[in-house]
């Protein structure tokens, strides 16, 4: 049977997490399922956890200069329901789950947890967010991309504990998003699609795609928005093709349960279209 | 508690809704299921299962046990009993012996006062097997792969039927068209999964269980132990809910529960978890149906012959029984000439297929609906106006060469149906846009109670009715309310004839040492069949109402005069009287992602006469939505013999926000042997909606739909073809 351990105060939750490297446990909406066990039994952790989900501290949202901060424990609800908080990441939240879910989970939780399908997980690679990470000796930041490495791997330290994500404040001009779900709602992605396009004086100046279930990462490729950068309609419209054959060498998903790889990745270049209509839309 | 309920039926239409007798209970969480039931010194049990399909069973190291821990196996069934259940069949084992069918198979139980003790106690088991070669489909199971698993050919049961002269159709002079229909596995999810407890009471065995059969469950048990069937009691617990999963998968449960109590004698529950539930219960059973079909030059179908398989898993449990229903409905609503039709069920290694809502009927009329609208669109033709065409009429012959004794409304119906949905003019429109948007139309009927003669021969059901001195009356039959209505339509059946407020009423779960045997909760047959018994019983009472004391009547089911069946030749009225339906499904197809908006639903059935209207909308709303989960979302394979859809996560049935509200319409047509008029439904309402939305699809996208689920995965494969 695993040790639990619930800390009164940040300061104790940092110590615990040093002296005894337990998983912290916010919602429990992933970890409680992952760890189920029979009715009437005990979760079946195979580590120490620590309950944080009533540390103060560790809740609540702001803007702190170019950035939003959202605290570690801060639930999904109370994000979905922010004004300060970008729209399509506010949509991409109120389409995880259900209502009592959303209440538990956070959004720090849905990131260490680092599943490429992860809907708004997606949108945070597009929004080109850091996470903060904290320890009894440092702190350190990085991007998203950095933090995950892998389907359920990620770079948090057995010492650390991440206590925010900082999300850059972004205006663009038009936004797309899109989750293909198993239904209509409460449900889990079989593929999700983000992009962010800002036109000034008929050319681009910031163009951003992330791809959510199509490979084992969340797929978002610097080098290819940066070729577009600059150009007007006339020579994205002959750019787009080639982009298109570009994108389609980055998504590379598989058959599962919930969908097939030929669907994930013909629903994922339909989308794309979409997108790069939205972009010619702006342009002209 | 029942001061608000509404007795304006007495004085109005039978159908006159009333609140639900088990509406408060229910809705306010006061209602105790099996899980939240007390007993004293309970024992929990887990059931220790096959992890491989097919193998040789070699051995079973099971740990030293702390004291009050128990192992149960077959070793443990006393002298004298049998290592099976008399389930419809009885060729599934209580535990595996030597040799193990499916994944999931009982092989033992571990029973003892705390869960997490017997948790750990179950991973130091070991057992090991040999594998063996195993047969996961129809094919497998038909090409014998690996050897038999059933008899020489693994084949359950083989039919065949005959309409006409079908040999005379393949002449060389008619078109042909062939066609092959798929329809998969599906999960019950009824609300609270399998539960139940068994104690050792007075000399009885008694069993509290979340079911459907409480008599069939008495007589699948009583031989392994090697007792009488009186001395095994079964009471039902409050069900929330069933859909055919809890009709006679419950015996496999209660098997091994029996033997534990007769070892122990203390009271032991087994209850699954969700995931246990989804992944080690019995399903729907797939199908494949193939079609060769005769046409004429003037487009008119001359014949057709049918080859129908379903995979039965394992053990056979009612596998034959649900292919005749497929049989028996694998023509819809239609009157066609020279017909031949095979059914087979055969065995393979996946879990045992059983009974759900529909019984064989979904898949039967399934293929043929869809196989029509194939043959509507090969001859360039709407499916309503090239459907229509072969419409039963009263007196047409039905697959078995029985008679259509009812009129049938169907062209009526189509009327109503054609006008709410808007079906022409909208076809018409969308076809002409060349928008990914189409409405789709099903065509289904549903013959009430068992097949044939079995009410006569087999179930030969007896209700009792009782008033006590004060004039409050008690029906008692051993049907269950399961969340279809049932106890409250019953009591207003009573009332309504009586003359009393429906709070004077009382029906409880039935036990076996109380109630007679009216028979299962099950073949749409509860109000259709047991209803009409309490109406009589009711009319019995009425005639001795101002006796002194207690009065009872009891009633024994007679069959309707006329209904002529050959149980052998399978030849005659396989049904007194039948539900009809017709369902209209609206679509919009995602360009991009092959996602599908559904616009509306409109349906109209024919269910004689409706005993409460709101009852009867929420069965028919319920078993609609039912119907397009597993049309459209529910799809559950079989990976390695084991499902792999095993959570609601990925195991995907319909939330509200899938669908639109049901446009419900009935049109009366009383049945004068069912009570006030009233016919089977249950199923019914299930069987056509999957078809509508695949040919509403079908048309949308302009491919023909052979299978289900129509999922996005499908389409986008279609469209690129």
């Amino acid at each position: 049977m695993a040790v639990s351990y619930v800390p009164a105060t940040f300061e104790e939750a940092v110590r615990i997490r040093r002296e005894t490297g337990a998983v912290p446990v916010a919602g429990g909406t992933d970890l409680m399922v992952r760890y189920r066990s029979p009715a009437g039994t005990l979760p079946d952790f195979p580590w120490p956890v620590m309950f944080i989900s009533g540390l103060k501290e560790m809740k609540g949202l702001f803007l702190e200069g170019a950035e939003l901060v959202i605290k570690a424990g801060t639930e999904l609800a109370v994000i979905e329901h922010s004004e300060i908080v970008h729209p399509v990441l506010r949509e991409a939240v109120r389409q995880m789950a259900a209502p009592a879910l959303r209440n538990l989970g956070t959004l720090s939780g849905n990131i260490c947890n680092a599943s490429p399908a992860g809907d708004a997980v997606c949108v945070l690679y597009a929004l080109g967010a850091e996470v903060e990470l904290t320890s009894s000796s440092r702190m350190r930041r990085m991007p998203i991309e950095h933090f995950i490495t892998g389907p359920g791997r990620t770079v948090l330290k057995d010492d650390e504990l991440m206590t925010a994500v900082r999300i850059p404040l972004h205006s663009d001009s038009a936004s797309f998003y899109r989750k293909v779900g198993t239904r209509k709602a409460n449900a889990l992605s079989k593929l999700s699609c983000t992009g962010f396009i800002t036109v000034t004086e008929n050319r681009i100046v910031d163009m951003r795609l992330a791809l959510g279930a199509v490979g084992p990462m969340v797929v978002r490729s610097a080098e290819l928005e940066s070729q577009c950068i600059g150009m007007d309609l006339n020579q994205f419209s002959n750019f787009k093709p080639d982009l298109r054959k570009q994108y389609a060498e980055l998504v590379t998903p598989i058959d599962d349960q919930r969908s097939t790889a030929e669907y994930r990745k013909e629903t994922t270049l339909n989308l794309i279209d979409e997108f790069f209509m939205l972009i010619e839309k702006e342009l002209s | 508690m029942h001061q608000s309920i509404n007795n304006d039926f007495l004085q109005k239409a039978i159908g006159t809704p009333v609140r639900r007798l088990d509406a408060l209970d229910k809705a306010s969480g006061r209602a105790k299921y099996i899980a939240d039931m007390k007993f004293d010194g309970l024992l929990y049990a887990r059931m220790i299962r096959s992890s491989r399909a097919r193998a040789r069973l070699l051995h079973v190291a099971v740990p030293a046990l702390p004291e009050g821990y128990y192992y149960i196996s077959s070793n443990d069934i006393p002298e004298g009993g049998e290592n099976r259940l008399y389930m419809i069949t009885n060729d599934w084992r209580v535990f595996a012996e030597d040799t193990v069918r499916y994944i999931g198979e009982t092989i033992g139980l571990l029973v003892g006062p705390d869960r997490n003790v017997l948790r750990d106690l179950e991973r130091e088991i070991k057992i090991s097997y040999e594998d063996l070669e195993p047969a996961f489909t129809i094919d497998e199971g038909l090409a014998v792969k690996g050897g038999p698993i059933h008899g020489e050919d693994n084949i359950f049961a083989e039919y065949n039927l005959k309409k006409g002269d079908p040999d005379s159709i393949f002449s060389g002079s008619y078109r042909i068209v062939e066609d092959e229909i798929l329809t998969g596995f599906q999960e019950h999810a009824y609300m609270e999964p399998q539960g139940m407890v068994g104690e050792y009471k007075n000399g009885k065995y008694v069993i509290t269980a979340s079911c459907q059969c409480p008599y069939y469950m008495r007589k699948a048990v009583a031989g392994i132990l090697a007792v009488d069937q009186e001395d095994i009691v079964v009471s039902q617990a409050i069900t929330g809910g069933a859909f055919g999963g809890k009709e006679h998968f419950p015996d496999v449960i209660a098997g091994p529960l029996v033997v534990a109590v007769h070892v122990i004698r203390k009271p032991v529950q087994i209850v699954f978890d969700r995931h246990e539930d989804i992944s080690f219960t019995a399903k729907r059973h797939p199908s494949r149906t193939r079609f060769r079909t005769a046409i004429d030059e003037n487009n008119r179908i001359v014949g057709m012959d049918i080859d129908i398989a379903i995979n039965g898993g394992g053990y056979q449990s009612c596998s034959h029984i649900v292919l005749q229903r497929a049989m028996f409905s694998v023509n819809s609503v239609y009157d066609l000439p020279n017909i031949r039709i095979r059914g087979r069920a055969v065995a393979t290694n996946t879990f045992p297929s059983d009974a759900f809502r529909g019984f064989g009927a979904p898949q039967g009329i399934f293929a043929c609906e869809m196989h029509m609208s194939h043959l509507a669109r090969a001859l360039e033709m709407d499916d309503a106006e090239f459907k229509q065409q072969y419409f039963v009429q009263t007196g047409g012959t039905t697959v078995t060469n029985g008679m259509i004794h009812e009129e049938v409304k169907l062209p009526e119906m189509l009327e109503k149906v054609l006008e709410s949905s808007g079906y022409i003019e909208k076809n018409r429109l969308y076809a002409g846009e060349g928008a990914a948007k189409a409405v789709g139309i099903s065509f289904y009927n549903h013959g009430g109670g068992f097949t044939g003669d079995g009410e006569k021969e087999i179930i030969k059901a007896r209700v009792r009715v009782s008033r006590d001195q004060n004039h409050k009356v008690t029906i008692y039959v051993s049907n269950v309310e399961m969340g279809q209505g049932f106890q409250t339509t019953a009591c207003k059946v009573a009332a309504k004839v009586l003359g009393i407020p429906l709070q004077d009423v009382f029906f409880q779960n039935p036990d076996t040492s109380v109630v007679p045997n009216s028979g299962p909760t099950v073949a749409s047959r509860s109000m259709m069949i047991v209803g009409k018994l309490v109406e009589r019983a009711a009319r019995q009472l009425k005639n001795s109402w101002n006796d002194q004391g207690a009065v009872d009547a009891e009633e024994d089911y007679v069959q309707p005069p006329g209904i002529e069946w050959n149980s052998t030749t399978f030849q005659g009225d396989a049904y007194p009287a039948f539900g009809w339906g017709i369902c209209a499904v609206e679509v919009a197809v995602d360009p991009a992602t092959a996602e599908v908006e559904t616009k509306g639903i409109w349906t109209v059935h024919d269910i004689g006469v409706p005993i409460d209207d709101l009852i009867v909308h929420g069965q028919v709303h319920g078993g609609v939505i039912q119907a397009l989960g597993y049309g459209s979302l529910e799809k559950l394979e079989v990976k390695n013999g084991a499902f792999l859809q095993n959570t609601f996560a990925d195991y995907i049935i319909p939330t509200t926000m899938d669908f639109p509200a049901v446009e419900s319409d009935l049109v009366e047509n009383p049945y004068e042997y069912g009570p006030f008029g009233a016919k089977g439904m249950g199923e019914l309402v299930f069987d056509g909606a999957a078809a509508a939305y695949a040919a509403a699809v079908q048309k949308a996208v302009d491919r023909d739909i052979c299978s289900i689920p129509v999922n996005p995965e499908l389409i986008m494969k279609l469209r690129q073809a």
